[in-house]
């Protein structure tokens, strides 16, 4: 198989090329550090490749993988318009291996290639202490700005208790951290170009009641106008990358659920395919479908969270719309409560299918749910469509163009608002999304009411896809028969002496996937959901890096709301629709 | 017995257990009146940090109601809320901001431990996040669950209004 990425870069690149990988129809290309920015910007500009949507950055720690040099940061590639992807490796040597015990492996910053490598450069250098040259502004971004070390390193304890905190406000380890929170405005102010003569500086957050949880926006105001506003992230900061390598790949299905919290089934599928495509196990058609109804109800209920606070925070008489929507988002989860027992924390699909079979009674309360549904859209869509209030204040506000969207790595229904068409479940079909026929909805306006249109279009592609889901669903297997990966059910444990091997190996060991490194992608409600493991080997995988959707759509805050009224910042970020726990990681 | 038109209109004086203002009286002690009053009039703060937040949220909705234990006034200023809900992780960033939130508010107020992660740190157990919030700031009502179902954070409430009606008059928390 020809590879025109590789073959282009050799041809153009003969020095910088360093090497190819391939795992599981994958390509990494190793790249020389120095020459990184030369091949990027021709990686986005040739006709033939244009990779135009940067994924993701991220550094590795190579210590225990025996690779030389210790670091490498890796570049996720996507082109839109040939629908293909390409992982870009460039390895960093250790300044402090050569005596220099302060400095940072460094490399040239692609922010002015892609505009949405600012924050994931930020983020690599503030957890994998990796200095990105010419960065317009290389700060902490997840972790306090005093914070000492970068904990994704491997020679960073993992911590947990005892922690430097304690109830005693003199002891003077908590008065430095009680102190950082009150220097923070004017930091931003001195450090961000902000006119704080000139201009009032106002602090929005972590609590507030329209940032949807610990959001800190720091905003620039001229009278009513917004210079600008800048996002402050990382109050809520789990280290889910640190505790997902030190678990087992099993359990790290249960965390999936506290990332974006509110499309937890849709966490859970971006990574059991991300394992079962590094274990290579199939996945029976019934539980497929199962997966896709569950992924379409859970994308339902999380477009009724932003609908019902989007509509509360832009205008406070629509609390109805509140109570409303989280009246259908009950339905729902009582479906995913029957199906696994738990609301919110799902963890029902397991790698290799589903954890346990579906109820009996789910496909009719699917069909209950799907009768009663198309009204109530209805209703919503009569309460705001021709809303003169929510018509004001979302029309033309926070306009993002699909040019600027796709420089900032923004996906999801933000982008298809700006008019492409972009959805992984068309582009790159999983979990047998191929098999159904649906829409992508796209707006041209590119404004908070063009998003507002999508969703509610969604909802309706949403429903189309369940149906049909429901009629194929049919009966079958739920889980795989690859004893590798999946327990055996209860029945053969008692009858067979190898289930019961299998069932032991599996609970005490795990399963060890073979050495390698993928990147699986999935289109959740918020965006582009992406979990990149490498695995050397055993039972816990290497790095485990996750891509946050709200994380790299929130990046566009400043952009949309510059210019606007300071009023219209809660339109902005309600639009955007984030979720903290994802944003911060 | 017809109608008197020509006498005036007027309302017969009421037996004490009507709702007509004529109260009667009831004896109690100064202190057991202000706990009471305190107790179904808590304003928790408008805060969520993460799952147990929207959980929180789904406990004010149609369903759940917390308003039916007298705490659906969630006030978005921690000078006029007297309860905080830690509903969620806290992270070392976070702790400082939370600790201001209750140094801000007014006394008497109290705190409600909401899930695992905020009363132990829960499956965090990692450099970024504080093994639980009463590290930093006195807890009253510890919720578990991951995340606890609206119900257990009613449960949690109600236990809470038993500690409020106990609380003196004059007694300060922090």
């Amino acid at each position: 198989m020809t590879d025109l990425t590789y073959d282009k870069l050799k041809a153009n690149f003969p020095d910088a090329v360093l090497g190819k990988e391939t795992f599981r129809d994958e390509t990494t290309i190793t790249v020389d550090a120095a020459q990184l920015l030369k091949v990027s910007k021709f990686l986005r500009d040739d006709p033939e490749l244009r990779f135009n949507l940067l994924l993701d950055v991220y550094g590795v720690d190579r210590r225990d993988l025996g690779a030389s040099p210790r670091f490498a940061t890796s570049y996720e590639l996507y082109s839109i318009p040939h629908n293909r992807r390409v992982r870009i490796e460039a390895p960093l040597a250790d300044p402090a291996e050569n005596g220099k015990k302060d400095t940072l492996p460094a490399i040239d910053s692609v922010t002015g290639v892609w505009g949405t490598a600012n924050w994931l450069e930020r983020e690599t250098y503030d957890l994998m202490g990796i200095e990105f040259k010419g960065h317009p502004w290389l700060h902490r971004i997840l972790l306090p700005q005093n914070w000492v070390g970068h904990p994704l390193r491997k020679d960073y304890p993992i911590g947990g208790e005892p922690v430097n905190f304690t109830a005693d406000r003199d002891n003077p380890r908590f008065a430095h951290l009680g102190k950082q929170i009150m220097d923070t405005p004017t930091f931003h102010s001195e450090l961000e170009d902000m006119d704080a003569e000139g201009h009032l500086v106002v602090n929005m957050g972590p609590q507030h009641p329209a940032t949807h949880g610990v959001l800190r926006l720091a905003v620039e105001l001229d009278g009513e106008r917004v210079i600008s506003c800048k996002p402050e992230v990382g109050y809520l900061h789990s280290g889910f990358e640190k505790t997902g390598e030190s678990k087992r790949y099993e359990k790290f299905i249960p965390y999936c659920d506290r990332l974006d919290y509110v499309s937890t089934m849709s966490n859970n599928l971006a990574y059991v395919l991300a394992v079962e495509k590094l274990m290579d196990v199939d996945v029976p058609k019934h539980a497929q479908y199962a997966r896709v109804i569950l992924v379409e109800l859970q994308r339902i209920a999380s477009h009724m969270v932003w609908l019902g606070t989007h509509a509360m925070d832009v205008s406070g008489t629509i609390h109805a719309l509140l109570m409303y929507a989280f009246y259908w988002r009950e339905q729902i989860l009582d479906i995913f409560e029957m199906v696994c027992g738990a609301r919110m924390t799902t963890s029902y699909f397991s790698v290799g299918g589903l954890r346990w079979a579906l109820p009996g009674a789910f496909e009719d309360s699917v069909r209950h749910f799907l009768k009663g549904f198309p009204e109530v859209i209805k209703d919503f869509e009569t309460m705001l469509t021709d809303n003169p209030v929510w018509r004001t204040r979302l029309e033309g506000v926070g306009v993002l163009t699909a040019e600027q969207a796709i420089d900032l790595g923004v996906t999801g229904p933000l982008l298809r608002a700006a008019g492409t068409g972009f959805d992984l479940r068309k582009a790159q079909p999983y979990s047998s999304y191929d098999e159904f026929d649906f829409d992508i909805p796209t707006a041209t306006e590119a404004d908070s009411y063009a998003r507002y249109k999508v969703r509610m279009a969604e909802l309706w592609q949403s429903m189309r896809i369940i149906e049909q889901g429901l009629a194929k669903l049919g009966k079958g297997p739920h889980r795989t028969a690859d004893r590798k990966v999946a327990l055996p059910p209860r029945e053969e444990i008692s009858t067979s002496m190898e289930a019961l091997i299998h069932h032991f190996k599996l609970v005490t060991e795990g399963y060890k996937p073979p050495v390698g490194r993928l990147y699986g992608i999935a289109e959740n409600p918020k965006g582009i959901l992406g979990f990149g493991i490498i695995s050397d080997g055993t039972a816990n995988p290497y790095r485990l890096r996750v891509r946050g959707p709200s994380f790299v759509n929130l990046q566009a805050t400043d952009l949309m709301a510059r210019q606007g009224l300071l009023s219209d910042i809660v339109t902005v970020v309600g639009s955007i629709d984030i979720v903290l726990g994802e944003v911060d990681r | 017995m017809g109608l008197d038109l020509n006498k005036e209109f007027s309302i017969t004086p009421a037996a004490p257990q009507e709702k007509d203002g004529a109260m009667g009286f009831v004896m109690t002690n100064l202190s057991e009146l202000v706990g009471w009053g305190r107790k179904y009039s808590l304003h928790p703060l408008l805060f969520g940090l993460a799952c147990c937040a929207i959980e929180q949220i789904s406990a004010g909705m149609s369903r759940f109601d917390i308003a039916r234990f007298g705490a659906e006034v969630f006030r978005a200023s921690p000078r006029q809320a007297d309860l905080l809900i830690i509903s969620g992780r806290v992270s070392n960033k976070m702790a400082p901001v939370v600790r201001r939130l209750y140094d801000q508010m007014l006394e008497p107020k109290w705190v409600i431990a909401m899930g695992d992660c905020a009363s132990c740190g829960g499956p965090f157990s990692n450099y970024a996040i504080v093994q639980g919030v009463d590290k930093i700031i006195p807890v009253d009502v510890y919720v578990p669950g991951c995340p606890p179902r609206p119900e257990a954070l009613f449960y949690a409430i109600t236990r809470l209004q038993d500690k409020v009606q106990k609380f003196g008059i004059g007694e300060r928390k922090g």
